[in-house]
């Protein structure tokens, strides 16, 4: 959701901003998948605790703590990253009409080693999976701050929105969870792999960019104009 | 002057007994029939008076505990057998084969009377606690239920749902006084992955509360021959609670522990002195004995002043990202505004 300006060897693909946040959602979020499993009482069943360096997973109150951190960044980012962009008309990540039909096509080459269609600074795979990691998180944001006021003022609260805010929040999970795996999985695919350094430092080859990403570098050039 | 103390009681403490037990028969007749009545609506609470209970010395079993399993334990389903082994502990928890034991709570004896010998000049003097489910302000055991499966009623019932709940025991885990008690081989685990999630379910007292939705009072309440516990309205029952420990120079337990709950016990002797002499009482959770140690802190509330940074968290990325895209606009123009210059 980030243009940026062009050398010799590398393309800035991601600025700042969009760094911070996608780390610190990533982070936050681990943390949150992690000590979301340690309030179930699994940690100490399956001797979890025993692990050098992991009391901790089996004591809830701890975990509860870790999960409030975690959610405070969390939450914050998500909401940051929807006002944000959305006042600045960053609209790259939104699906497009076609998206769908032109993911099986880009999936197809993956097997069939024919060349990728031109692409423009995202794949339409990639604004389908932002889509599909979004529905989760939002679900789990809503259901979340609804639990935890539930937690601090309403322990009475009505059950039967407590019993949609729990279960959204455990399917929201299990989502999440899948998307997240999904996401690790894409970048393991080796065409995607240089977009790994691209959220590390921001930029990626002028090589990679042009050779994937022609439709991006010929807006970038058409701006610098 | 004061007689020395002997086991901690004093003659002072004699007299406290005495005039408890004094205090809590006339405090009786007068209370209002309201409190004796069972209100469905609003915030309740209920008065366990020490002064007036005693554990039903003339039965076999407190009449309390006798009705609590006569209305209690038929609603437990059948148990299946073989139950199935939960992997990787291989723990079950069967108690339905020992339905009888009277004790300490089990998931068929959701209330049990606990004693405490005092010896006040020489004296034996048997202080009779009813003990279950106190039924928390904030209960842990409801709010970090991963299943919502124990919840909180707006009377102030404290209420596990049997088909919802997973055996996981986090709720005995959390409860300061380890006060729910699991049956394995029933419930809902036993359709989902039996051998590697849950472990039966986790009963306690639920209050009744279908009784008090009828308008009846609970069961071990109507059972009870002295009338030592009573429920009705919150403030009344605190305010009434208050009138008796000041009438027989007791105290009150529950209404701070664990950040305040809806059982108030009134006791003629310190509850510090009971506690050291409880009879059964144990730390292990596994006795289901639980102690009586005077205020227990709510643990939670460690973790409440994140719990309101999470609240907050939403308006602090909204204005983060106000800021941040004003910012960002601000510097676009004048971006623009110097290229149109140029």
């Amino acid at each position: 959701m980030s243009s940026g300006s062009t050398s010799d060897k590398l393309v800035q693909r991601h600025n700042l901003i969009v760094m911070f946040e996608h780390w610190g959602i990533a982070l936050s979020g681990i943390v949150l998948l992690m000590s979301g499993i340690f309030q179930m009482p699994s940690a100490a069943r399956y001797k979890i605790t025993a692990i050098p360096g992991f009391w901790w997973s089996g004591e809830f109150f701890v975990t509860l703590k870790l999960h409030y951190i975690a959610s405070v960044v969390f939450v914050g980012l998500i909401l940051f990253h929807l006002v944000y962009h959305l006042l600045l008309k960053e609209w790259s990540m939104v699906p497009q009409r076609g998206d769908v039909s032109e993911s099986v096509k880009v999936l197809k080459t993956f097997i069939t080693n024919e060349p990728e269609p031109p692409f423009g600074k995202y794949l339409p795979e990639q604004r389908l999976a932002y889509v599909a990691i979004a529905v989760p998180v939002l679900l789990l944001v809503v259901s979340g701050l609804i639990k935890t006021w539930k937690n601090l003022y309403a322990p009475d609260m009505d059950r039967t929105l407590l019993l949609w805010a729990t279960w959204v929040h455990n399917v929201g999970f299990i989502l999440f969870f899948m998307a997240f795996l999904g996401h690790i999985g894409a970048l393991l695919i080796k065409p995607n792999r240089p977009m790994v350094r691209g959220m590390l430092t921001g930029k990626v080859s002028r090589e990679y960019a042009e050779h994937r990403h022609p439709l991006w570098i010929q807006e970038l050039e058409e701006k610098k104009e | 002057m004061m007689q020395p103390l002997e086991n901690g009681i004093s003659r002072r403490g004699l007299f406290k007994v005495s005039a408890g037990l004094l205090a809590g028969v006339t405090g009786l007749a007068a209370l209002p029939k309201k409190l004796l009545a069972a209100p469905v609506e609003g915030k309740l609470a209920t008065l366990i008076d020490l002064s007036l209970c005693d554990g039903c010395a003339d039965r076999l079993q407190p009449a309390c505990v006798t009705s609590c399993k006569q209305t209690k334990n038929p609603t437990i389903p059948q148990v299946v057998d073989p139950i199935p082994s939960p992997f990787p502990t291989n723990i079950i928890e069967d108690w339905s084969k020992n339905q009888e034991v009277a004790n300490r709570l089990t998931p068929y004896n959701r209330i049990f009377v606990q004693k405490a010998q005092v010896t006040v000049n020489r004296q034996e003097k048997t202080i009779s606690i009813p003990r279950r489910c106190m039924h928390c302000d904030n209960p842990a055991c409801a709010t970090i239920c991963p299943f919502s499966a124990n919840t909180k009623d707006v009377n102030g019932a404290v209420v596990i749902d049997q088909e919802l709940c997973f055996g996981g025991a986090k709720c005995k885990t959390v409860c300061p006084w380890q006060i729910p008690q699991r049956q394995s081989g029933v419930g809902l685990y036993l359709k989902v992955a039996k051998n590697f999630m849950g472990n039966g379910v986790m009963y306690k007292c639920d209050l009744c509360i279908d009784r008090l939705k009828e308008g009846k009072s609970p069961a071990c309440m109507e059972a009870c021959p002295k009338k030592a516990m009573i429920i009705g309205p919150r403030d009344q029952i605190i305010a009434e609670a208050e009138k008796r420990a000041a009438a027989m120079g007791g105290q009150i337990f529950g209404k701070k522990e664990n950040g305040g709950t809806s059982t108030i016990y009134v006791s003629p002797v310190s509850f510090k002195e009971l506690e050291q002499k409880l009879t059964p009482a144990s730390d292990d959770p596994k006795n289901g004995q639980p102690m009586l140690k005077p205020d227990v802190k709510r643990k939670m509330a460690e973790s409440d002043g994140l719990g309101k940074a999470v609240i907050a968290a939403p308006a602090i990325g909204l204005v983060a990202g106000l800021v941040g895209a004003f910012v960002k606009i601000s510097e676009r123009k004048t971006q623009n505004a110097g290229k149109e210059n140029q």
